[in-house]
């Protein structure tokens, strides 16, 4: 029972995590290099192949163009919505706070299935099925506490006073807002701003039941595809995923550091 | 004229204009009310899912007539009669809810050790090596996650055609019930690894020190200190872990292969393939609730401020 011990359990386990959590993710950057027709095992060869092909196949680049687009209108919406919440939450003080917060929570307290369904018939009801522009709203709804969380982390971090200087200085309440609050919570509203654009790029569930035939986004078509025959083009288009998810990190841990979500409150 | 427009530059002129028209739509007597203009955006796209799960109640109350294929006018319980019943969705509830109580117990197991690590480890390049293992699939999708697990697991995937070169195999290692719990841990780990991370930093080194020089070994430091300290966060990501598995959709869906559904697959199926939104409707209600319990449960034991929206602790 020493410490070696303790080393080697933890370690095995953590070994056993790693290696799943990362598995998919190699293999799926392997599988896009094989120069072969299928994907086998050991790999035929090395080639780019399969990038060319899905430089060249339409229904491929739509389907990532629409996802792109669902993103961006999701995040478009997100950020005033999340921003001015977010910065209400952590400077004012309001009557039912406690509802409030237990409503805006609501997108993560309802099963992802739930809001799906819930989206789709209102979405019906509104003749809004069909169209792409309701499935970034969609995305908005089901992750803005991820916004709002992000933005009031920044929002607390900031000293009232600087804000009752500027007014002090006879700056009044718009010019204080743009010119030390929303400078202040930027960092905050980038990062919520980037978790809400790959959640919406990734967002499957809600797509496939968003979406028809038409207008698949690139998850729901590579969830149809991989029911069928497994080739190497939706590898290669999967790693565009995994290029875009690293880029993500890479800006959140350059932006506030990986390291916050470790810290306790 | 001239000189005025000089010495009063272009911009303050388009900032007085922006504060008086900002004074003209919400003039100061209002101020007192700001907060909840500014809060209304947020509130109408939350009140997005509000309205979905009134038209969910008002469609899990129309039954489905079978000589018309239209809803029924008149309401009844007749589709939770069917969905509390029928064996099928007996059979389904019971493997979702058995599956997300295994899930929750292996993916606790291995995240306790991970999030351990995250916290306690000196080096820098360590944790951020583990953070990154960690987000990466998180932000890569569960489709594309589920994906590399059919290349990895299937017939002729790697692990089997690796298997045959030692001469054993091939094993049929997709489409059941154990894949899908296999790729359910794996989707998990980030989550249950998050919530326990604030939970174990704020438990001091010092008390695990204290423990070790009074004599107890790590196993009993553990048993007696570490674990009853991050309760909270043990109990949060369970609850959260548990929910996420049981409303799950696409890990069933692709390493399941069709006969090993989960609820929301169930679901699926009644809204786009008999096209039962009723029944459908019904069962998602059902789920929501369930689902909703398990949350608010989780809410009231370890505190809403968990997840971080809070910004005074005063009330």
């Amino acid at each position: 029972m020493t410490d070696r011990s303790k080393a080697v359990v933890l370690w095995l386990l953590v070994g056993f995590s790693v290696v799943t959590l990362s598995a998919p993710t190699a293999v799926i950057i392997g599988a896009s290099l094989t120069s072969g027709k299928i994907v086998t095992f050991p790999p035929d060869g090395l080639s780019l192949q399969w990038y060319a092909q899905i430089l060249g196949a339409f229904d491929l680049r739509a389907a990532f163009l629409r996802s792109l687009y669902v993103a961006t209108v999701c995040t478009l919406i997100a950020l005033p919505c999340g921003t001015l919440a977010g910065i209400v939450f952590a400077k004012h003080r309001i009557r039912f706070r406690k509802g409030i917060q237990v409503y805006l929570l609501l997108p993560f307290t309802i099963p992802l299935i739930g809001s799906g369904v819930g989206l789709m018939l209102v979405f019906g009801a509104g003749g809004l099925l069909g169209s792409l522009w309701p499935v970034g709203l969609a995305c908005c709804a089901i992750n803005l506490p991820f916004m709002i969380w992000a933005v009031a982390g920044s929002a607390n971090a900031l000293d009232p006073d600087l804000e009752k200087a500027a007014a002090n200085c006879g700056a009044p309440p718009v010019q204080t807002f743009l010119t030390v609050t929303l400078p202040a919570v930027m960092p905050g509203v980038i990062t919520g701003a980037l978790l809400m654009f790959i959640l919406a790029l990734n967002e499957f569930l809600v797509s496939l039941l968003l979406v028809d035939s038409r207008i698949v986004t690139l998850p729901v078509l590579i969830y149809n595809s991989i029911r069928s025959i497994i080739t190497p083009d939706l590898a290669a288009i999967s790693v565009v995923f995994v290029v875009v998810a690293a880029m993500v990190i890479a800006i959140l841990d350059r932006l506030v550091g990986l390291d916050i979500f470790l810290k306790s409150k | 004229m001239r000189h005025y427009s000089t010495a009063y530059p272009l911009s303050w002129r388009i900032f007085d204009a922006v504060e008086a028209l900002a004074k003209r739509v919400w003039p100061a007597r209002f101020a007192p009310w700001l907060p909840y203009l500014l809060l209304l955006p947020a509130l109408l796209v939350t009140g997005l899912l509000v309205i979905g799960l009134i038209e969910i109640a008002d469609s899990s109350l129309h039954v489905l007539d079978k000589a018309t294929f239209r809803s029924s006018e008149s309401y009844s319980l007749e589709n939770f009669e069917r969905a509390l019943t029928a064996s099928l969705f007996r059979n389904i509830g019971l493997r979702s809810f058995l599956g997300a109580i295994l899930v929750t117990a292996v993916t606790l197991v291995l995240a306790f050790p991970y999030a351990y690590v995250l916290v306690r480890t000196e080096s820098p390049i360590l944790r951020k090596l583990l953070l990154i293992v960690l987000f990466l699939p998180f932000f890569i999708g569960q489709v594309v996650r589920a994906y590399g697990w059919l290349i990895i697991l299937g017939n002729e995937g790697i692990l089997n055609t690796s298997l045959s070169f030692l001469g054993i195999g091939p094993f049929r290692l997709l489409f059941n019930y154990w894949a899908v719990l296999f790729g359910l841990v794996q989707t998990m780990i980030p989550f249950a690894v998050l919530m326990l991370a604030p939970a174990l930093t704020a438990i001091p080194k010092e008390t695990e020190r204290a423990a070790e020089s009074l004599g107890a070994n790590w196993i009993r430091t553990f048993q007696y200190v570490v674990i009853p300290l991050a309760r909270p966060g043990m109990v949060g990501a369970a609850i959260v872990v548990f929910t996420l598995t049981l409303t799950d959709f696409a890990i069933p869906a692709v390493l399941g292969g069709g006969s090993n559904d989960f609820i929301a697959n169930a679901i699926y199926d009644q809204f786009f393939r008999t096209s039962d939104a009723g029944l459908g409707s019904a069962l998602t209600l059902l789920l929501i609730i369930a689902g909703s319990a398990a949350v608010g449960v989780a809410l009231l034991l370890v505190g809403i401020g968990t997840l971080g929206l809070a910004g005074h602790d005063d009330d």
